[in-house]
């Protein structure tokens, strides 16, 4: 049997291997995902004050500290009994909606489109933002940094702080805006739903206008019957605020709708001998192994999963692009892996608009920001949708407050079998009996990955813009045969 | 001169946050008004970001090499991320590209960046404390950030 390792060796946080095993013949035997798992987070909590979590659990992931700022300020209104007053609810998601806005701009130009724009087998060299800039020119570049770093301002303005926002409480924020700054929101606002429309364009004339490309993103190699789990709201539009978890089957049909307190009632987590990572699986399906359609448990939590678990986006442009997807794609649910890069630009879109709307919201520059909790602490649990899956806050305190337990069930943990799965059909389809094993063809197993942009605890997300990737080909007696690189 | 000094890392995450503990030392013993410091987890774009318009930046980061020792300290600059292509830090900061990009852009990047690498032991524990090995190394790494700005 020969071996297949790719294996960033010199990634610190975020350290994933996959193992392929090839047969004899050279096609595949087996594959493997393995990444080594953070410790002692609930140690580290236990015995801190509840408030303390929203500036703690925004230090476990450098990508999105915004998403778990969120839903552990949200867990702390639930631990306290306390309802945020109704300008608090709506600045938080204003500065919620600012957030995907830069975090989904980020993942689509700086990882998913060089592939398409640049090409799957272009060298990685020229695979990347720079080979990007140089084929759709400087403006789109200029306008990907500068909605980043207007969006970064609103977050800065109103979280108090830039990237590790610091103004969430139980039962509201900690300071106002003012209406300079509500003016300045909103221009960006108007700016960010300019960017949004500008980088579906881009998605239509890059990607869809290119038959090989559509045949790909609709081939059966990157194809997934799983479930899909979102966050909606009361009218069952995708929300990442706030709302009840759904989760519809590859077939369309609802399993499920309920509320965050409800998750452990819904979901289990199947443990693997080969790595530390644990499984989460929908509990009333039950596992049945690393498979998909209706009758295995296994779910995608990702920006597709979202729009496929909705039934719309609450926002009229995002509906529009909404329904244009869903035709394109030949209906509800889409289980086209690579489309899930078309659905976070709609998500970006939908953000962009929540932004503006909320921007000019009348109660946004009300003083009325904070609830003060009165109740005694006991149990506290809360969901947001982070850009990478459905986010999950636990906290269980003395009656003072002191953590006694803490549980988070992270998004990208979400997908870890769905993620698996992708990149071993992947792997099956392309490495087969006498084909050459090229860089092209690991960076079209790394396409399997990439739309779930997977946050192996942090660092698969900036320049130069793909994880690093390693393969070392072993022949049947375990001698290496070939090595190949990129980005290592 | 404007100079920012960046310490980057998860403070809570063991040796991961090395950079940080030093960048907190240095601000507490710099008081020119031409010098930033400033700490951040986040690489990248981020990056690109917070070292725009300053003609020089001072990086401070953990870093994991095959061979390497614990506590061993890298001074690096700017022609060691052109000559060794695949570097890649906890953070994938490829800096060569970034400031490629930022001066694509039209950007005003810094003419001089300068980086205090520190080998790392642990970075998948959460702790606020780096491990001994570590930790006994950050006054030395602080004198030459230091050292480096009075240059």
């Amino acid at each position: 049997m020969k071996r297949i390792t790719i294996d960033p060796i010199t990634r610190l946080e975020g350290h994933g291997k996959i193992t392929i095993f090839l047969n004899d013949d050279g096609s595949v035997a087996n594959t493997y995902f393995q990444v080594p798992e953070l410790r002692g987070f609930e140690k580290f909590s236990e015995g801190r004050p509840a408030e303390e979590m929203p500036q703690i659990t925004q230090r476990i992931c450098g990508v999105c500290p915004e998403a778990h700022h969120m839903a552990s300020t949200k867990a702390l209104d639930d631990l306290f009994h306390v309802q945020p007053t109704s300008t608090a609810t709506k600045l938080r998601e204003l500065l919620y909606s600012a957030f995907f806005v830069t975090d989904h701009t980020t993942h689509f130009y700086i990882l998913s489109a060089p592939d398409f724009v640049v090409g799957p087998d272009a060298p990685p060299a020229e695979r990347n933002i720079l080979g990007l800039i140089a084929k759709v020119g400087l403006e789109l570049g200029g306008a990907v940094i500068n909605a980043r770093k207007q969006n970064h301002w609103i977050i800065q303005t109103v979280g108090g702080r830039p990237i590790h926002p610091c103004f969430g409480l139980p039962g509201g924020v900690s300071r106002a805006i003012n209406e300079e700054e509500r003016a300045q929101i909103e221009e960006i606002g108007k700016q960010s739903v300019e960017f949004g429309k500008t980088s579906l364009k881009v998605f239509d004339d890059v990607v869809l206008k290119n038959k090989e490309y559509l045949d790909m993103v609709l081939s059966d190699t990157y194809t997934q019957k799983s479930y899909n789990m979102g966050l909606v709201d009361e009218n069952n539009k995708v929300n990442f605020y706030d709302g009840k978890i759904r989760v519809v089957g590859p077939d369309g049909k609802e399993l499920c709708k309920y509320a965050p307190k409800e998750y452990l009632e819904h979901i289990a987590e199947r443990v693997e001998p080969w790595t530390y990572l644990k499984f989460p699986y929908l509990k009333k399906v039950g596992w049945k192994g690393f498979v998909d359609g209706v009758d295995s448990g296994v779910y995608r939590a990702t920006p597709l999963s979202r729009l496929n678990a909705a039934d719309g986006m609450a926002t009229p442009l995002a509906q529009e692009a909404y329904e244009k997807m869903y035709s394109t794609l030949g209906g509800k649910p889409a289980n086209y892996t690579l489309a899930t890069h078309w659905a976070r630009l709609i998500e970006l879109l939908y953000a962009a608009e929540r932004l503006l709307d909320l921007s000019r919201d009348p109660e946004i520059t009300s003083p009325n920001i904070r609830n003060i909790p009165t109740a005694t602490p006991d149990e506290g649990v809360a969901t947001v949708e982070a850009p990478r899956g459905t986010l999950t806050h636990h906290y269980i305190t003395d009656e003072r407050g002191v953590i006694k337990k803490c549980n988070l069930i992270v998004g990208t943990t979400n997908n870890y079998a769905a993620l698996f799965m992708s990149i071993k059909k992947a792997a099956e389809d392309f490495i087969k009996p006498g084909v050459k094993i090229t860089e092209g063809l690991l960076n079209r197993i790394e396409m399997a990955w990439r739309p779930y942009d997977p946050c192996l605890s942090c660092a698969t997300h900036s320049l130069p813009g793909q994880l690093p990737l390693e393969v070392t080909i072993y022949d049947a007696h375990g001698n290496e045969v070939q090595k190949l690189s990129q980005g290592v | 001169m404007n100079t920012l000094v960046v310490g980057l890392g998860n403070p809570i995450l063991s040796d991961d946050g090395v950079g940080i503990r030093v960048a907190r030392e240095v601000a507490g013993q710099v008081h020119d008004p031409r010098v930033t410091v400033t700490e951040t987890s986040g690489a990248g774009l981020s990056l690109l970001d917070s070292i725009a318009g300053y003609d020089r930046v001072i990086i401070v980061d953990s870093i994991q090499t095959k061979e390497g020792n614990p506590g061993q300290i890298y001074h690096l600059g700017l022609e060691d991320f052109s000559l060794t292509k695949y570097f890649s830090s906890p953070h994938q900061i490829n800096l060569a590209t970034a400031l490629e990009l930022g001066r694509m852009l039209g950007m005003a990047m810094p003419q001089k960046v300068t980086i205090f690498a520190v080998e790392a032991k642990d970075v998948t524990t959460f702790s606020e404390r780096c491990t001994p090995e570590v930790e006994r190394v950050v006054p030395g790494v602080v004198k030459m950030v230091l050292e480096e700005l009075n240059g």
